[in-house]
């Protein structure tokens, strides 16, 4: 298996012209307010993240933000390098913290492996509705039909692109359809620059990921128990993708090859994790770097973004109601907050958050925003990861000239997935807990 | 000890018997210490692993372990099962990194520890220098080295383009990221070998060379005549602990290329055999097939290692 890094989800430090409004405005957004119970005179909550970039800050101080408007509860945040091994130490010690950072794509993995449990009944408490987020965000903390997780935030697939290249080439704004995209990469590379640079490596699954579902296709049947990626919508989608790679990009090239060749002013447009916002644009470089949402280069709009979700990790000595009810009120003023979050590069889950004049005014964030509603998640379902280290594998050996025959490379990993997915199946079972 | 006990008159046998346990007692109580690390630290895990890997098995999910005999170790040997070619793999993998790096790692520290056992002015300052980025972690050389090689604006391929030359993916295509990998091994761990040989050089007496000379040998042939066979021991030790550490490669590949270039049957061309076993237990929580392929490994190793002490002791 080729490595699946998370980048360290990272930056934009934009300056905040609003942040002293934002306590007041976010108020706006609550349901009716929980409290702590009476009898509960200074909870103190351990609150665990994975933010090790420049985006941690910006938690940081969305925390102590919480921290002053509710002196009952004592929130200490502690940010993770290595997340995962982290996470699984501390579970087989027992020292779990009171809410934690998961993946979208891993809630149901943990929920599984007796890390995470449900929050169902905290939920109507909580006063988080699920009509306030995309359906597919808030299917993803949906475990064998219990919650597991909230939904913080979404983060898509961007398109950075370099306006002065592209004015060169005779291109008015960024290209939004295929066609533009294809005139544009083309004309760039026509004008001796690489019109769309692509790697070999991460995050090259995402980006042919995202054209299956563009072109109609999907990565797994309803219930997760087969790969269906070698459709001929992603043959289609790895044609593409294959000949776009001919045509614009450098062959061959390594992880984050095609962000260093961007800084250098030597390729038009890039795709990756929003997450790269500031490394890629304003200050960063000497062009105009841009970024926006990705365009539509198959039948229907599609995006592929994770997603940061908020969880409540298990205790041994079982639930207690100070701490939860706590750690609900800390959860909602996370979300509905979010907007401070969103400084740090991410978009909202939430759609009132997402639609606030606040959010509205974060550029490049709110032009990319959009993008988040017709984001797809995988099934939700223990272990599914594994079942894309086989994607990876075609997806690069087919970039990087190992493999020529695309339908025979997406079949082969899609019968690996299948075994692994069988595997997972008869190892976790139908629902935590369960035995096999 | 049972004559002086005759001598005194006393019954023989139960003075036997005390006489016997004193004796027997007291280089068991010597090795105790070393026993019961022993004991902890590599029997215990030893049968706890060989345990778990007859197991379908994750540490966070005790209600769900199950015994499962072989299975774990059958899917390895099953063509067509998903771990089998993705552990094959990457153990032929961890192979060809031990057979492209052993050489180097034994023959250069070895030209430099020579080099260096002359009275050349300068010496120390050249030790110290070949053997300053042995202390650096696997984290910092391996980061220094990928910027070296990375593709867009690295050090090596900015003067190949400079002076007209090609400008291969050091870190995406083969065998170009194996290259990059074993030189940033070498250059990292050579200055313990070389250490280890210039040590064994000092304490080969002056007066065989001088001998040597006496009798018209070149500087080549008191080499290969003197220098080699004196060193032996010594350099089977290195060669030896040289093909163990080569086989736990793990942070080089991890932190360069990520195990680029991927294949199409799955794994990675540089993907080494103790990745796929981490990825195996901690990414994948499959604890039993990793232990299943520790246990692979370790019969492997312990192969090899028997062949190699055999080969020592034949020559000696």
């Amino acid at each position: 298996m080729l490595l699946k890094f998370r980048r360290g989800l990272t930056h934009i430090t934009l300056v905040s012209m609003l942040g002293v409004l934002l306590a007041a405005c976010g108020g706006d957004t609550a349901g009716p307010a929980a409290t702590v119970p009476a009898d509960c005179p200074n909870v103190e909550l351990s609150y665990w993240n994975p933010f090790t970039g420049p985006d941690g800050p910006f938690m940081g101080t969305l925390t102590d933000k919480f921290n002053t408007d509710n002196p009952k509860i004592k929130v200490t945040m502690t940010t993770q390098a290595d997340y995962y091994t982290q996470i699984q130490t501390a579970a087989a010690s027992d020292t779990l913290p009171d809410v934690a950072i998961i993946h979208a794509d891993q809630v149901a993995t943990w929920a599984f492996r007796n890390v995470l449990r449900p929050m169902d009944e905290m939920v109507s408490t909580m006063g988080v509705a699920e009509a306030d987020f995309p359906a597919a965000v808030w299917a993803a903390g949906n475990v064998a039909g219990k919650r597991y997780s909230i939904p913080l935030d979404i983060h898509p697939m961007t398109m950075f692109y370099n306006e002065d290249l592209l004015t060169a080439a005779g291109m008015t704004a960024p290209p939004k359809n295929r066609a533009d995209f294809e005139k544009a990469a083309q004309a760039i590379t026509d004008k001796g620059q690489k019109g769309f640079m692509v790697t070999s490596g991460f995050p090259v699954q995402q980006i042919f990921s995202m054209l299956l579902y563009q072109n109609g296709g999907q990565w797994f049947n309803e219930d997760g128990s087969k790969a269906m990626w070698n459709s001929d919508a992603g043959v289609k989608a790895l044609q593409w993708l294959k000949d776009a790679q001919n045509k614009w990009s450098e062959p061959n090239l390594e992880v984050d090859a095609e962000l260093a060749a961007f800084k250098a002013g030597s390729a038009g447009i890039i795709w990756n994790g929003i997450w790269q916002t500031t490394s890629v644009t304003g200050e960063s470089v000497t062009f105009k770097g841009k970024a926006t949402s990705v365009p539509q280069i198959g039948d229907k709009p599609a995006t592929w973004a994770g997603s940061h979700q908020l969880t409540m990790p298990t205790h041994k000595s079982g639930a207690d109601k100070c701490k939860d009810a706590a750690a609900g009120i800390f959860i909602k003023y996370v979300v509905d907050h979010s907007v401070e979050w969103a400084k740090a590069g991410q978009i909202p889950a939430n759609s009132k958050v997402r639609n606030s004049a606040e959010f509205k005014a974060l550029d490049p964030q709110a032009s990319i925003a959009p993008s988040v509603e017709n984001a797809f998640f995988p099934p939700s379902i223990p272990g599914i990861t594994d079942a894309f280290s086989k994607l990876d594998d075609a997806v690069g050996a087919v970039m990087s000239g190992k493999a020529t025959d695309i339908k025979k490379a997406l079949d082969d990993a899609a019968n690996g997935a299948d075994q692994i997915l069988a595997e997972n199946k008869s190892k976790y079972g139908t629902a935590p807990g369960s035995t096999p | 000890m049972a004559t002086i006990s005759q001598a005194q008159g006393q019954p023989l046998a139960p003075s036997r018997v005390v006489g016997r346990r004193k004796l027997n007692w007291t280089p068991y109580l010597f090795i105790l210490p070393h026993l019961i690390f022993f004991a902890v630290f590599v029997g215990y895990p030893f049968f706890s692993g060989l345990f778990i890997s007859m197991q379908s098995y994750d540490y966070l999910r005790p209600e769900a372990n199950r015994f499962v005999g072989m299975d774990n170790y059958i899917a390895l040997f099953t063509p067509g099962n998903v771990k089998f070619s993705e552990f094959w793999n990457a153990l032929i993998n961890t192979i060809e990194f031990v057979v492209y790096s052993v050489p180097p790692l034994v023959i250069i520290p070895l030209l430099l520890a020579v080099l260096l056992n002359t009275k050349t002015p300068g010496r120390n300052f050249f030790r110290a220098v070949y053997f300053a980025p042995w202390v650096l972690s696997v984290a910092v050389t391996s980061l220094l080295w990928w910027w070296i090689f990375q593709s867009q604006g690295g050090l090596f391929n900015y003067y190949m383009n400079a002076l007209g030359l090609p400008s291969p993916r050091w870190l995406s295509t083969l065998p170009w990221a194996w290259v990059s990998i074993v030189v940033a091994t070498v250059w990292w761990t050579i200055g313990f070998n070389m250490i280890i040989l210039l040590a064994a050089l000092q304490d080969i007496p002056d007066q065989l060379y001088e001998a040597a000379a006496i009798d018209g040998a070149t500087g080549a042939q008191a080499f290969f005549r003197v220098t080699l066979p004196l060193l032996r021991p010594v350099l089977i030790f290195v060669i030896i602990t040289t093909v163990i550490a080569s086989f736990n490669l793990f942070g080089q590949p991890l932190l360069m290329t990520r195990g680029a270039p991927a294949e199409a049957t799955g794994g990675g061309g540089t993907e080494p055999v103790m990745l796929r076993i981490y990825t195996e237990g901690f990414v994948r929580a499959f604890q039993g097939s990793a232990a299943a392929m520790s246990f692979v490994v370790a019969a492997l190793m312990i192969a090899i290692s028997y062949f190699n002490f055999r080969f020592l002791r034949e020559r000696e």
